[in-house]
């Protein structure tokens, strides 16, 4: 890409995220999760750079890939600038010039998300549905099933669980008498692509997924993956301002259903548990208080809050499926820390990802005994669909 | 000539009314709380001249008391007001204070025996005090009158109070009075000043700086209490667990302030207060580290560079520039961990320290929306009270009659909100004239 459309393109994203309010004052740097494990990152100066207009240098620079986009700078920022999207925009530049991040697991689920862009692609992802489950390729609620299916086949070794929320989603939609959309026509969501600059293969897949949702004719897509969860209700509007399906993630919409008297949390489940809130779900929406107050109503249940926790949330310490090195796991195994030191025997969360990365970090040699973060890490929804 | 009425009992509104009483004019000055005082009274030192801050406030609040030109309303809210500029009626609710303050004379029997004694966090000292359901707000509380806490009390919420009640037992003047009854008084005032000062930010929000979960993590105005020789310490500095005097001690500015999603506006005197904070740690402990870590240092009042640089050469205050993003303990030793950006480097950076105080924002106050509409006067986008025209006339408020003095109108520092107050003063008596009548001699 020419310079100088770089810089057009640095000039707009600036404007937008309102990087030229930052004071320098370096309490995103502080706070942001990877600098006390790697202090050579520091987001505000990928800001510094690029207010003095070295449009080329950020683009090129290592740092933009290296950031979570958990967005823990931008929800503390004084004066609300938006690095997270900042760094999401510089990706998106530095893509176009050239230079595309190294991802994990060799970069599989990318592939098969670039797989996912041709329009006549016959997918096989239903496979994991057991008798019994019902599911229609038309109807009123659509549960977008997300990435779990293949995630089951690339990391199956690391958490042979995956499947087990999607299963416990369609489990408790049907004992709500729902018979929820759920086909082989779905696509990756294309959150990975989009966080990582691919815009192309993004709009493709959001398209897609578009044209899908409206051909069911449902009139409520319900997500439980925060990241799908995200790119359905902020980012597929950007492709298609038209899309205007109601998107619920699941937890927003039991509560809806609990609070009508339809679902009813009736069996004891006699456990301590603890709830990861992804970044994605807690920090990037907003959405909280609905996991807390279904896990409230869970009989002989209780919750025990990690130190950090709700917005507040640390992160799992990989997006994207990107980078995953050293800092991953010191930032997960503090997480894992956390969550054991709860005294909970589990730990619930709804991003799969998360799940994967948190179990994974607890193999291997640990620097510490291993029971200071040996705890189970679970899909929300097992708990719940136990509890009905 | 008509009597003017002062809303707050802090230092803008103890001068306001002296002001006028000394004119001749009889002054009702209504304060919410049971004492006057207000948040001077709670300073330990003030900057930049290091003077005792009660030591030059109570005899004001002494003088107040004492005039025969000031009637206070104290335990007191102001629900209505009536009328123009020159014929003003006043509504004031007066709380029940169920203490007869014509016969109390303040000598604490009663709260020594109450049996709440020493279970109720004390506002004057941010609850790092007890007290009882009966209590004296603080040693040099305006009027020197006993108050029972009647959302408190044990015979006034449940009717029983043991056998016998002891604090009517125990007050040989038969001063405690529980069928006191609250009461609304109207008052023919010709001007009105309001001057009501502001509400401390509350930073157990951020859960970044971890105050409320952190012991030793404390905001600016708790660290005044306990610097303070008449404080719940004796002005010895603690830190928990330990009860040793810190070794080094950390300062954050701006907390809650020049902050677009809190307070965007400077609260114009944490910076110096900061350094004055500082400068007493190294008065008290010559060897303890200090760090005040600010934005930009706003130093701007008479002598106020020169005290920053006093600070910084003589006691040697460390001054960096940074806003921290994270404070952390170690739940151990209760020793807390500042991360903050090396200016110098940009690199995330650490220091230890035994105890971080907050400079909370000051911002108005909870109730100023309910009597802007008791007054009829308008607040700006950050609610303080608005002037009808911030160049030529500071201390007018949108309504004729009505004036604004100290922090309510904007953040200031104590001897700007007392030129505020003698100017709204001698606004007020201009109003008083033009009506005419004689003053009360």
């Amino acid at each position: 890409m020419a310079a100088d459309e770089a810089k057009q393109k640095l000039d707009g994203l600036i404007k937008k995220t309102g990087a030229f309010d930052c004071v320098e004052c370096g309490k995103c740097t502080s706070l942001c999760p990877i600098t006390k494990e790697d202090p050579n990152f520091a987001p505000r100066l990928i800001v510094v750079k690029a207010l003095e207009g070295m449009a080329e240098q950020v683009a090129g620079a290592r740092d933009i890939w290296v950031c979570l986009t958990c967005a823990r700078c931008s929800a503390k920022c004084p004066y609300k600038v938006n690095y997270t999207e900042f760094i999401r925009g510089m990706r998106e530049t530095a893509r176009k010039g050239g230079v595309a991040p190294a991802c994990s697991e060799g970069g599989l689920m990318n592939s098969l998300a670039g797989l996912m862009t041709k329009p006549d692609l016959g997918q096989n992802r239903l496979g994991w549905l057991e008798e019994g489950m019902k599911v229609a390729e038309k109807g009123q609620y659509l549960l977008f099933t997300g990435c779990t299916p293949y995630l089951n086949v690339i990391f199956g070794e690391k958490d042979d669980r995956v499947l087990e929320g999607t299963k416990a989603a369609v489990r408790i939609l049907n004992k709500l008498g729902i018979t929820p959309v759920v086909s082989a026509d779905e696509r990756c969501c294309g959150h990975d692509q989009y966080w990582a600059g691919d815009r192309e293969t993004f709009e493709k897949l959001a398209r897609l997924n578009i044209e899908w949702i409206k051909s069911t004719g449902a009139k409520t897509v319900l997500a439980t993956c925060p990241e799908c969860f995200r790119a359905l209700t902020k980012d597929y509007q950007k492709v298609d301002p038209d899309f205007d399906i109601e998107v619920l993630h699941i937890s927003e919409f039991l509560c809806d259903q609990l609070e009508d008297g339809k679902l009813k949390l009736t069996k004891e489940v006699p456990e301590t548990v603890t709830y990861h809130d992804g970044c994605r779900l807690a920090r990037h929406i907003g959405v909280v208080d609905e996991p807390r107050m279904l896990l409230e109503k869970v009989p002989g249940l209780k919750m025990a809050e990690m130190e950090s926790a709700g917005d507040e949330s640390a992160c799992c310490g990989v997006s994207a499926l990107m980078n995953c090195d050293n800092t991953s796991k010191s930032i997960q195994l503090r997480r894992l820390k956390e969550a054991k030191a709860t005294g909970a025997s589990r730990m619930l969360a709804f991003c799969p990802k998360c799940r994967i990365h948190f179990k994974c970090a607890r193999t291997g040699n640990l620097p510490f005994p291993k029971e200071e973060v040996d705890i189970d890490v679970v899909d929300f929804l097992t708990v719940l669909d136990r509890a009905i | 000539m008509k009597d003017v009425l002062v809303i707050g009992g802090g230092v803008a509104g103890i001068q306001a009314a002296l002001d006028l009483a000394e004119k001749g004019v009889k002054v009702h000055l209504v304060e919410r709380t049971p004492s006057i005082g207000g948040r001077m009274a709670q300073l330990d030192k003030t900057f930049p001249t290091m003077d005792c801050s009660i030591c030059i406030l109570a005899p004001k609040m002494a003088d107040c008391a004492d005039h025969p030109n000031i009637i206070m309303h104290t335990c007191s809210e102001v629900a209505g007001l009536q009328g123009e500029a020159g014929d003003f009626r006043a509504t004031v609710l007066k709380h029940a204070r169920h203490v007869d303050a014509s016969k109390c004379t303040g000598c604490g029997k009663c709260a020594e025996v109450c049996r709440l004694k020493g279970r109720i966090p004390n506002e004057f000292d941010f609850g790092l005090r007890k007290r009882g359901a009966i209590y004296l707000p603080f040693l040099q509380a305006v009027p020197r009158v006993m108050n029972i806490d009647s959302k408190k009390c044990i015979f006034l919420t449940k009717g029983k109070c043991g056998e016998k009640q002891l604090c009517k037992e125990a007050c040989e003047r038969g001063a405690i009075d529980f069928d006191q009854k609250d009461e609304t008084v109207t008052l023919d005032v010709g001007a009105v000043i309001v001057a009501t000062g502001f509400d401390l930010f509350d930073p157990s929000g951020m859960f970044e700086y971890g105050y409320g979960r952190f012991q030793n993590v404390r905001t600016a105005m708790e660290y005044e209490r306990l610097i303070c020789a008449s404080g719940p310490t004796g002005g010895h500095l603690e830190v928990e667990p330990t009860k040793e005097h810190p070794g080094s001690m950390a300062f954050i500015q701006c907390v809650g302030a020049r902050d677009l999603r809190l307070s965007p506006f400077c609260c114009s005197v944490c910076c110096m207060y900061a350094t004055k904070e500082a400068v007493l740690v190294k008065e008290h402990y010559p060897d303890t580290d200090c760090t005040i870590f600010n934005v930009d240092m706003r130093a701007l009042g008479k002598g106020f560079e020169e005290f920053v640089e006093r600070a910084r050469d003589e006691y040697g205050v460390r001054f960096l520039r940074a806003r921290p993003g994270q404070v952390t303990e170690d739940p151990a030793t209760k020793r807390l961990t500042v991360w903050y950006e090396d200016p110098a480097s940009g690199k995330v950076t650490s220091m230890e320290a035994d105890m971080v105080v907050l400079a909370t924002a000051l911002v108005p106050g909870a109730g100023v929306a309910q009597l802007a509409k008791a007054l009829g006067i308008e607040l700006d986008e950050s609610a303080f009270f608005k002037v009808r025209d911030p160049l030529m006339s500071p201390v007018e408020s949108t309504r004729p009659g009505v004036f604004i003095a100290g922090y309510c109108e904007t953040p200031k520092d104590i001897p700007e909100s007392v030129a505020q107050a003698s100017g709204a003063a001698a606004r007020a008596f201009e109003v008083l004239k033009r009506k005419g009548g004689a003053a009360h001699a």
